[in-house]
């Protein structure tokens, strides 16, 4: 799910970048240090859209560097249990498969699925029904919902489930 | 709806609980809970916890906790998942991605062997993985092939840091092949890692030929981008290795190899390494493989004074190399393993096979050394020994009419006078180390001792 939110950080500047473009400096830096990071507590910090404001700088004992705390707003994502959303398969094994939406990487295991897709091995590994409608394999674009979400050392895994109404294989991509 | 007032047994599929905490969320003016997360939401999902509880009609069999921790999430989902199968059996959590189980998504303690190969944050407990290796033996069996794991470095190519190349292998630059179709092509400029990569002659029939009669997997201490690259020039297509591409990065053990990241038993892989101490617990499996030095920083790397075949201008012969040689033991292995003896194939082992075509190697041949160990050591505690031995020799310390080859370093010996007297091979031990890398007995003439005096002790180099 995606948020807006003010988040702060304390972000350290050498004195020769001091002058007429001190601010600009800041944020670029800013903007460098932390797009596309993630954390678990906010998620995947997508874009910094603003700066709201940036305080009072302070030197650092011992050093020449110095210390803004800048608070900006961004776009932050972070999945939940519960959310559902659209993710496309990178990878089919015998246990399930995994799939991909944004940075998000997701695991759907094969007890998450209907019980009537079986996993056929071979070039193409791929989940297919037993009536032969519904095949899941690489590159195809599924619905899944979010079963659990963990968060080991700031990297965030999550189990999903395509057993239920209106989840599964959406389409094919070309 | 309100959620904390509806008690009735609603069927509720799982998708209400998100609408239905947000729903709390902007109803209710709830302020950020003491608990570290800044987000209220979690706090809003325990309240669905308690309510989800109360549709369930069945009991279910695992406990859930009542008190309010971080594991109620988690626990809901197991609820929910022995709900819809209440026949299952509790979960072994066969393996972990990121620290839950991937099947019931339960917070487990991180143990088991980790695949990185496959994806990241994914392990595999040991059960599974043995219950995997018997799955795949199946299928393997019914298709019959057997496991292949090939190292990349001086084994099936060379690389050379750009930084590396003397002057005289600078014409090497204008002769590289285009990367952008490298199917015929064995001489590869990476710029952008700064690498030069040439691929051992006979490599792309030696892969096609092998990918028929095994399943192939790359194992090399480089790290992951660099094996992939390399995979992408020998293996276009994907074909021979798909995702079985393991680095450095995905060992368990620093500096040292192991099956245990392989998905295949250990009685029907082979290896193909030109180091044998990469593999210190599957000497067995090892079929050792002459270094490619084409590249005179690779001699260096060894601290070999000969020239390297970039510097001779010249390359391994395509029809005899080395490769071409292994192919074949590896062909006749193969053949052994699936031969219709009316044996089951589960109770074959690969690693007794293998040593059988090794002994045939110098089968017939009775060798004595001399002047060959020292003399304070055990004789048949020499590597040496053990060498002649598995190539299916018998070896010897007295001279006697049986005797066929006396191994010696030196003319002057009294044994050397023996067997030249009673008409005997004289060899120095590159013949006996030839035999061990070509797998076939080499004729004795180009071993003979004036050949030692020619070239430098340490060049083992097989004539072509």
């Amino acid at each position: 799910m995606f948020f807006h939110i003010v988040l702060e950080r304390n972000m350290q500047l050498h004195p020769r970048f001091f002058g007429q473009n001190l601010r600009e400096n800041l944020v670029s830096n800013l903007v460098k240090d932390v797009e596309g990071t993630n954390s678990g507590r906010h998620g995947f910090v997508l874009a910094v859209t603003g700066i709201e404001s940036i305080g009072k700088g302070l030197i650092r004992d011992g050093t020449c560097f110095v210390t803004f705390p800048v608070k900006y707003r961004c776009v932050v994502s972070k999945p939940f249990k519960g959310e559902v959303l659209e993710a496309v398969v990178t990878k089919v094994m015998q246990h399930g498969f995994f799939a991909e939406a944004g940075p998000l990487q997701l695991f759907v295991s094969n007890h998450e699925m209907e019980d009537c897709m079986e996993y056929q091995a071979g070039d193409m590994p791929n989940y297919t029904s037993s009536d032969g409608s519904v095949r899941i394999q690489k590159e195809c674009e599924v619905l899944l919902k979010i079963t659990a979400v963990s968060v080991v050392a700031s990297e965030i895994f999550c189990l999903g489930s395509i057993k239920g109404e209106f989840l599964g294989l959406l389409n094919v991509r070309a | 709806m309100s959620v904390a007032s509806d008690s009735s047994p609603v069927h509720s599929s799982s998708s209400d609980d998100l609408a239905a905490f947000l729903e709390t969320e902007l109803d209710s003016d709830s302020d950020s809970d003491s608990s570290s997360e800044s987000f209220p939401i979690e706090a809003a999902e325990v309240a669905v916890v308690d309510v989800s509880s109360n549709h369930r009609l069945k009991r279910q069999k695992l406990e859930h906790p009542e008190d309010e921790t971080e594991n109620v999430a988690s626990v809901t989902f197991s609820e929910e998942i022995s709900e819809a199968s209440s026949s299952k059996s509790p979960c072994e959590h066969p393996g972990t991605f990121g620290n839950m189980c991937f099947v019931c998504g339960q917070k487990v303690e991180v143990t088991g062997v980790s695949f990185g190969y496959i994806h990241k944050g994914f392990k595999l407990q040991q059960d599974e993985v043995t219950r995997l290796r018997d799955i795949d033996m199946k299928a393997l069996q019914s298709q019959r092939k057997l496991c292949l794991v090939l190292d990349l470095d001086h084994t099936l190519l060379n690389t050379t840091v750009l930084r590396d190349l003397r002057p005289e292998e600078e014409y090497l630059k204008s002769h590289t092949h285009s990367l952008q179709d490298v199917s015929g092509g064995d001489i590869f400029m990476l710029e952008f890692m700064h690498m030069m990569t040439k691929l051992r002659p006979f490599v792309h029939s030696f892969l096609k030929e092998a990918s028929k009669m095994f399943v192939l997997y790359i194992y090399t201490m480089g790290d992951r981008p660099y094996a992939r690259q390399m995979a992408k020039l020998l293996d276009p297509k994907g074909e021979y290795f798909g995702e079985r591409i393991i680095s450095r990065d995905d060992g368990t053990v620093k500096h040292q190899k192991s099956l245990d990241v392989v998905l295949g038993q250990e009685k029907a892989v082979l290896i193909l390494d030109d180091t044998e101490n990469a593999w210190p617990g599957h000497r067995d499996n090892l079929i050792v493989i002459e270094r490619y030095h084409f590249f005179a920083s690779s001699c260096k790397q060894f601290d070999h004074r000969f020239q390297s075949l970039s510097q001779l201008k010249s390359d391994e012969s395509e029809p005899e190399g080395v490769l071409s040689a292994v192919l074949k033991v590896l062909k006749q292995t193969h053949s052994l393993f699936f031969q219709d003896g009316g044996e089951d194939l589960s109770s074959r082992d690969v690693r007794s096979l293998l040593k059988q075509v090794r002994k045939e190697i110098l089968e017939g041949c009775k060798v004595v050394f001399s002047r060959v160990f020292p003399t304070k050591t055990q004789a048949e505690d020499h590597p040496l020994w053990r060498v002649a031995e598995g190539l299916g020799a018998t070896c010897a310390t007295e001279v006697d009419a049986s005797v066929t080859h006396v191994v010696a370093m030196d003319v002057g010996t009294e044994k050397v006078r023996w067997a030249i007297r009673e008409k005997k091979f004289v060899v120095h031990r590159g013949w006996i180390d030839a035999a061990n890398y070509l797998w076939k007995k080499q004729p004795e003439e180009k071993f003979g001792l004036e050949q030692l005096k020619k070239q430098g002790a340490d060049d083992l180099t097989v004539e072509k």
